[in-house]
């Protein structure tokens, strides 16, 4: 049997981006809460290295394999059979979880992005939907939003420069964002001659390049130090904290409650029910024991796959397909960001972008959403194109030879010693919208350690989404050749496998037919449980969608606050 | 209550403490998952090292442009990690040694190691195009070796690989910083190379 522990207020699964900012305005109004994680605290000095064998090529940055040994399979169709299961998870546990390893790219979504589909009909006729696709607009706007995102942006801390201060357009900063009330807490990431250059053969172009804001301290901020730039940033841990993972930002401030306690290495497996439909806690297993925790109000906030799957792992007579699943709608409207599709250059002078990291960016938002006319051109949506720093030894010797050499022997070698600091990628990231056929369920045969289905995932590549990764990679192409490249290659578009930029399955939205949470992040069938993470994002948008996590964790915390005895009520 | 059945048996019990999670840190033995121990056996036998070391410096010749593959540490970064890290692809990655040095007996006559460089090269261009026999799969054996031939020579020096930081110095990578200011990110400039391992314990060559 499991240990029943003393009933919380809250109980929050998973102290990642997510979870890891919604206990801060839970513990400040007094509640009781639980933050259950899989992962442990990681060790700034001890566990984050400039190691690219470490970091990139063996995943080390994670505190527990959970992951590991969770992660989904892949199947295009229901017809096709499922991918070589990879071996390491992109995303990682540790108390602050992803959020320690990643990019630190913090964009807001476009007003385009929650209106895509009205916004398309007015616009192009109801014909230039994507064929098949189940989008929707999204319940809330980004007028609704706009104040979580201030609050993250100054909570967790983002540099950046404001391109549209309400209404008033600086371009200095992406004028094409939303109005926003205030400008970021700190000035963008420091330039170097790499991006200066790329910013000014963008200008010559007639585009309106800017520095991608970032979660990374481009000074110092909150008693943290700014960025030293020193070239190990993507999946790795920051060693003087510059990088504002919840680990060091609001899980932190959290602490300071007392109301608040932390369960580390605790690996949840399933949501309990009540008597009356109503969740009633969560079961998890630590040092070989199994608990049951209590608690009036559930949020989910572990990952996109490991949500749905959670919610399908969950079955009871209430639900018998999975809680809150009595529609049909969990695992549905899944979709996999089209990012990466590099466009790879080749320049006749050393551009040195060893060191930085690549939140160090000049980015052109001009091919981007709805920032253009998209008449004829066959899609909606659009790409980001994003020039950022940070080169490891190996990934550059190990890089495309563009024609112009062999792939081994004193030809190669010759080759990669000329160029291996002269060329560079790029990091593209395209609209990507959910379709009828794309959905997660759980795999029919492979299991975890605890004999629990994985998630599976099933995903093709639609031809709306082709269409404007393939554009974006011919403009980037196009500001390469611009900036003096001799060479540029088109890497493959797609929308990848097991990914970092995951969605849906558990999305948000004003009708239960369609959707599994409400705009507040609260289940349609289980009033007291709620999701946190890209599972309930509509629209990706052209960018990275963590401070969008972040800003829909707060709201949906504040919320829970607001109405606390509505949504706590036993029923 | 949880809808979960609490079965309580024994079996149920066996597999939760089986799953348990365990942090990473209390599993690895040193800081570093492979570090460099010499105390470990090596992976390879004389003869497969042999191999590796003819098969990488094929990859990347010693000649004008610096010292080849072998001289970099590259084949003893490999027989270290498949010793280590590596060890569940131990077995496979040597089942590919044996295919290369049997075809180059089929096709040459002659162990691989005892080839003229342009024989050598003849026997790789076969693994690398696929037409090789005697392979689970030549292209992705010729694939994987060229792929930890290139983590042997370019990586951090502590995992057995990179001696000297000849890797490093060849394509002009200046060197693990702990902190980079801006004229350490201008295009077209020589930077002071930092040689040394963020391991520590070995700087400026073994």
């Amino acid at each position: 049997m499991a240990i029943n522990l003393k009933p919380v207020d809250v109980a929050v699964v998973g102290l990642g981006a997510a979870g890891g900012v919604a206990v801060l305005p839970l513990a400040k109004a007094g509640l009781r809460v639980a933050g259950i994680e899989a992962g442990t605290w990681m060790d700034p000095h001890r566990q984050y290295h400039a190691d690219e064998i470490f970091n990139n090529v063996r995943g080390g940055v994670t505190s527990v394999q959970k992951a590991n040994r969770e992660i989904p399979t892949v199947r295009e169709n229901d017809k096709s059979p499922t991918r070589p299961r990879g071996t390491i998870h992109p995303m990682m546990n540790a108390i602050g979880g992803t959020s320690i390893h990643y990019w630190a790219s913090a964009w807001r979504l476009k007003p385009w992005d929650f209106r895509t589909k009205s916004e398309t009909i007015k616009r192009y006729g109801a014909g230039a939907l994507p064929k098949g696709s189940t989008l929707e607009d999204w319940p809330i706007s980004y007028d609704d939003l706009e104040p979580y995102y201030d609050i993250i942006e100054h909570e967790v801390g983002v540099s950046g420069k404001a391109g549209n201060i309400k209404g008033v357009l600086d371009p200095a900063g992406n004028v094409y964002e939303g109005p926003r009330q205030r400008d970021y807490p700190m000035p963008p990431l420091r330039g170097t001659e790499y991006t200066e250059h790329m910013m000014a053969a963008a200008k010559k172009m007639g585009l309106k390049p800017f520095h991608g804001p970032s979660a990374i301290n481009s000074q110092n901020y909150n008693g943290r130090p700014g960025c030293v730039y020193h070239g190990y940033c993507g999946r790795g841990g920051c060693h003087i904290s510059a990088k504002n993972s919840t680990a060091v930002s609001t899980i932190p401030a959290a602490q300071k409650f007392k109301n608040f306690t932390i369960t580390d290495l605790a690996h949840v497996t399933r949501i309990g029910v009540d008597a009356n439909g109503r969740a009633s806690g969560v079961t998890y297993i630590k040092d070989g024991k199994e608990y049951f925790q209590p608690a009036k109000v559930v949020l989910i906030a572990s990952y996109t796959y490991e949500n749905s799957r959670l919610f399908l792992l969950s079955k009871s007579k209430a639900f018998p397909n999975g809680i809150s699943n009595n529609h049909g709608q969990v695992g549905r409207h899944f979709f996999s960001h089209w990012q990466g599709s590099p466009v790879m250059a080749l320049f006749p002078f050393n551009i040195n972008v060893w060191y930085g990291t690549p939140a160090q960016t000049t980015v052109v938002d001009d091919f981007a959403d709805d920032n253009f006319d998209h008449t004829g051109l066959g899609f909606i949506g659009g790409t980001s194109i994003s020039l950022g720093t940070e080169m490891h030894p190996i990934e550059a010797a190990a890089m495309q030879t563009f024609g112009m050499a062999p792939q081994w022997g004193s030809k190669w070698k010759a080759f990669v010693k000329q160029n291996a600091a002269r060329w560079t990628s790029s990091y593209l990231q395209t609209s990507t919208f959910p379709y009828e056929q794309n959905y997660l369920d759980l795999d029919p045969e492979v299991k975890d350690p605890l004999g629990d289905p994985v998630c599976r995932v099933t995903n093709a590549a639609m031809p709306n989404e082709a269409r404007a990764a393939a554009f974006g990679q011919a403009k980037t192409e196009d500001w390469f050749r611009a900036a003096g490249a001799i060479e540029v290659l088109r890497g493959p578009a797609g929308p990848g496998g097991v990914s970092t930029h995951a969605y849906g399955g558990l999305r948000m939205g004003d009708n239960p037919e369609t959707s599994v949470v409400d705009k507040w992040g609260m289940s349609h069938e289980v009033p007291n449980l709620g999701v946190l993470g890209a599972s309930t994002m509509v629209t990706s948008g052209a960018r990275n969608p963590t401070l969008t996590v972040q800003a829909l964790a707060w709201r949906t915390a504040e919320n829970i606050v607001k109405n606390w005895k509505t949504i706590s009520v036993k029923g | 209550m949880p809808e979960e059945k609490e079965t309580g048996n024994v079996s149920r019990r066996a597999v939760i403490m089986s799953a348990a999670i365990v942090p990473v840190a209390a599993i690895r033995s040193a800081a570093a998952p492979g570090a460099t121990d010499n105390a470990k056996a090596p992976a390879l036998t004389p003869d497969q090292l042999k191999l590796v070391e003819a098969f990488a410096d094929r990859l990347i010749p010693k000649d004008e442009n610096g010292p080849g593959a072998s001289e970099c540490g590259a084949a003893n970064y490999i027989d270290r990690q498949l010793a280590d890290y590596l060890a569940p692809e131990r077995a496979s990655f040597v089942d590919g040694l044996t295919a290369t040095n049997a075809y180059a007996m089929k096709s040459h006559g002659r162990n691989f190691v005892d080839l003229t460089p342009e024989m050598q090269d003849m026997v790789l261009t076969a693994i690398d195009s696929g037409t090789a026999e005697g392979f689970a799969n030549s292209r992705a054996f010729f694939t994987r070796f060229r792929r930890l031939t290139l983590e042997g020579t370019f990586s951090d020096p502590y995992y057995g690989g990179n001696k000297n930081f000849a890797g490093w110095d060849m394509i002009g990578y200046p060197g693990p910083r702990l902190a980079v200011g801006p004229d350490e990110q201008k295009m077209n400039v020589t930077i002071k190379p930092v040689r040394m391992s963020v391991w520590g314990g070995v700087k400026d060559g073994h």
